[in-house]
């Protein structure tokens, strides 16, 4: 019949094969070419040679698992445990979803006369440049006025609840990278999946554990997306501390403690402070994305302006979403270099 | 108290590598450092170390690159663990103390310069001056009166808030030693401190260094591969090669006697008139008959007394040690002594 027959016939598998002969579904080809009336042919010539693949040795022996089934286990396998996982996850992660929405209700219900002048504050303090604040000030004032201000809040206490977990869990796993060469090497596989996975992949699994209305979904999928560089660089950083540095610590007795607080971080935080760039950065590019499962913000905007065609919709959120990405690359960039002239060596 | 043992080192060995303990055998055995990297793949460090360093002396240990020497100064704070041996400090065994106790070691009672400063480069001159203060808890305003003195001591008034990338090579090495002597610590370890500055700072250094000595009496170890600033400072010289000690002993005493051809390559290119003091080469004794040109201290090096005598060979000077002769020096043993391979035979024959 097909291809890959003298496969089984050879291992002495038929009766195997046989019994499965009616229970496996058609395939689509399988199906046309019944309508059609036409036979397969038993001859195929080399050129048309199919590679042995699941499907190919289905078609020999109905016993063996088609490739939808692999896709399909995977599927069951995962709904099956899910109920378990969410029994743990749930709790875990509920903090996250009351954090997001916390942020997201004050961020909104505060006056904008007291927000705006909060957050050019904020950017006064760590930039120390009058210049930047000016500019920032410019944005907001531009976004607000063509109402685009409740939407780049939303995205802006987003980007700052997950940047701010993302730190808070990134530098202490960084750390710990940098203490044990074990850690390194099993921390490292995990980091570099987690940046290469296509952003939408991740939503996928988290769209099963969790119900799409809870805020904590879009939540873990940006806080995964963007704890990567902060950890990377957290990890270089205090390792590339100079080792004469260090050895004077020990030299003059430093506790592993005392040498943690008073040498490496200190001498890292540059690097510390560029993952943190990276990370908002990579937050403000999921919190789009993130749009597809319900998180609120410019992204929604850009989300309406590709599903309804509305053109105008789209390209002025689009531009929003650049003018928040400037001011926060620039504030974090203005603070990193305030970090570097302080500790030139 | 001056000829206490403060710093004992005994049979120290030193090896690289996974394996050191079936090394060491190889080494005890005698194989040598190339052998051992090659059929053993481990590097030998250090072989067979035996060092006492004397309370309030400068101990100079020499060496060229790769001969041991920095490797032999961390072991006496552990920095690096030996493979074998033993070392004591005020008697006790330093290999045998608990982190706790090595720490207060390193606290209290040891502090080290460095080649490359190591200064913590986000603390102000006057912080990183206390670092070793600050590290046993104390706050700045505690120890900011001792850093200010010894700061001013070392020439950096004025500096005390500025950050180190804001001061010159041979300001930030001030810095190192001014920290180092804020720590009140007995012993000193100095690594190379003065390698990585430019020749006229580092002469500077050097007479800073032997000023604060003069005064405070601290038994300082200090690594050097440069000769002249080795039998400049040195009271005790330690010759290292290959992590082997070659000779040891008074500094004048290797000049005049070298026990071993590296050592008489290695001294044949130094200022012989800066380096060799009048007392090594002067006839002792007081014979009061010779027509003597002058007086001269036995501490003087020879480059005074030939431009007393201005380049007359045929002068003889009386050697005084505290208003009293002890000796006498001919202008003509003077200048043999300038020839290096001369003045070694003449010693020899002398004992």
């Amino acid at each position: 019949m097909a291809t890959y027959d003298f496969v089984f016939s050879s291992l002495g598998l038929n009766d195997w094969c046989s019994e499965g002969e009616s229970s496996a579904p058609m395939s689509m080809a399988q199906l046309l070419s019944k309508t059609k009336g036409e036979e397969s042919s038993d001859t195929t010539s080399l050129w048309e040679l199919p590679f042995p693949s699941m499907d190919a040795l289905n078609e020999a022996c109905p016993a063996f698992p088609q490739s939808r089934e692999l896709t399909k286990g995977l599927e069951e396998g995962f709904l099956d445990i899910k109920d378990s996982l969410s029994v743990v996850l749930d709790p875990i992660t509920q903090p996250l979803s009351w954090f997001l929405d916390g942020t997201l209700y004050g961020m909104l219900n505060t006056p904008w006369w007291i927000i705006i002048p909060a957050l050019l504050g904020v950017v006064f303090l760590v930039s120390r440049s009058w210049k930047l604040v000016s500019f920032v000030a410019g944005s907001i004032f531009l976004l607000a006025f063509i109402d685009h201000y409740e939407y780049a809040m939303q995205t802006l206490s987003i980007i700052f609840v997950c940047a701010f977990l993302c730190v808070l869990l990134g530098v202490p796993i960084g750390i710990a990278m940098s203490r044990s060469d074990v850690m390194q090497r099993m921390t490292i596989p995990v980091l570099d999946m987690l940046q290469t996975l296509p952003p939408f992949v991740y939503l996928i699994p988290l769209i099963f554990l969790f119900s799409v209305t809870e805020s904590k979904l879009y939540g873990i999928a940006i806080i995964l997306y963007a704890i990567v560089p902060v950890i990377r660089l957290t990890n270089l950083g205090i390792r590339l501390v100079d080792k004469d540095v260090i050895e004077a610590a020990d030299a003059f007795g430093m506790t592993p403690r005392q040498k943690l607080y008073k040498v490496q971080i200190p001498l890292a935080l540059p690097n510390i402070m560029a993952g943190v760039n990276q990370t908002i950065m990579m937050s403000l590019a999921m919190v789009v994305i993130a749009s597809l499962v319900s998180a609120p913000g410019l992204g929604v905007l850009v989300l309406r302006g590709i599903r309804n065609l509305e053109l105008g919709v789209g390209l002025v959120s689009g531009l929003g979403i650049v003018i928040l990405a400037v001011i926060l690359d620039r504030v974090t960039k203005a603070s990193l270099a305030r970090i570097n002239a302080s500790q030139k060596q | 108290m001056a000829n206490d043992i403060k710093i004992s080192i005994r049979n120290l060995f030193k090896i690289f590598g996974p394996v050191p303990d079936v090394a060491l055998e190889h080494v005890r055995r005698g194989m040598n450092k190339a052998d051992l990297l090659e059929q053993q793949s481990h590097v030998l460090g250090l072989r067979d170390i035996n060092v006492d360093m004397r309370n309030g002396e400068i101990t100079v240990i020499m060496g060229l690159s790769g001969s041991g020497k920095s490797t032999l100064i961390r072991h006496l704070n552990r920095l690096i663990e030996p493979t074998a041996g033993e070392i004591r400090i005020d008697g006790e065994d330093v290999l045998s103390y608990s982190e706790e106790q090595l720490r207060k070691l390193r606290r209290e009672r040891m502090s080290m310069v460095f080649q490359k400063f190591a200064l913590l480069p986000h603390k102000t001159v006057l912080e990183n001056a206390g670092m070793a203060k600050a590290i046993r808890g104390y706050t700045t305003s505690d120890f900011e009166a001792d850093a200010r003195k010894w700061l001013a001591r070392v020439g950096l008034e004025g500096n005390e808030n500025q950050y180190p990338h804001q001061l010159s090579g041979g300001m930030q090495q001030r810095v190192g030693i001014a920290r180092a002597l804020v720590s009140d610590a007995p012993i000193m370890l100095m690594d190379e401190a003065f390698s990585a500055l430019d020749p006229l700072i580092r002469s500077d250094m050097q007479d800073l260094l032997l000023e604060l000595q003069e005064e405070l009496h601290k038994t300082i170890v200090f690594i050097t591969h440069d000769l002249d600033e080795a039998l400049k400072l040195a009271d005790h010289l330690v010759i290292l090669k290959d992590g082997e000690v070659v000779q040891q002993g008074d500094p004048q005493e290797i000049l005049l006697n070298p026990g071993d051809p590296y050592i008489v390559d290695f001294i044949s290119d130094i200022n012989r008139a800066r380096v060799l003091r009048v007392r090594s080469v002067m006839k002792p004794g007081s014979e009061a008959e010779e027509n003597y040109a002058g007086d001269i201290s036995e501490r003087d090096n020879l480059e005074t007394v030939l431009e007393r005598s201005g380049g007359d060979t045929e002068l003889a000077f009386r050697v005084v040690r505290d208003g009293r002769q002890v000796g006498s020096l001919h202008m003509k043993d003077l200048t043999r002594a300038l020839v290096p391979t001369a003045a070694a035979t003449e010693s020899r024959q002398r004992a």
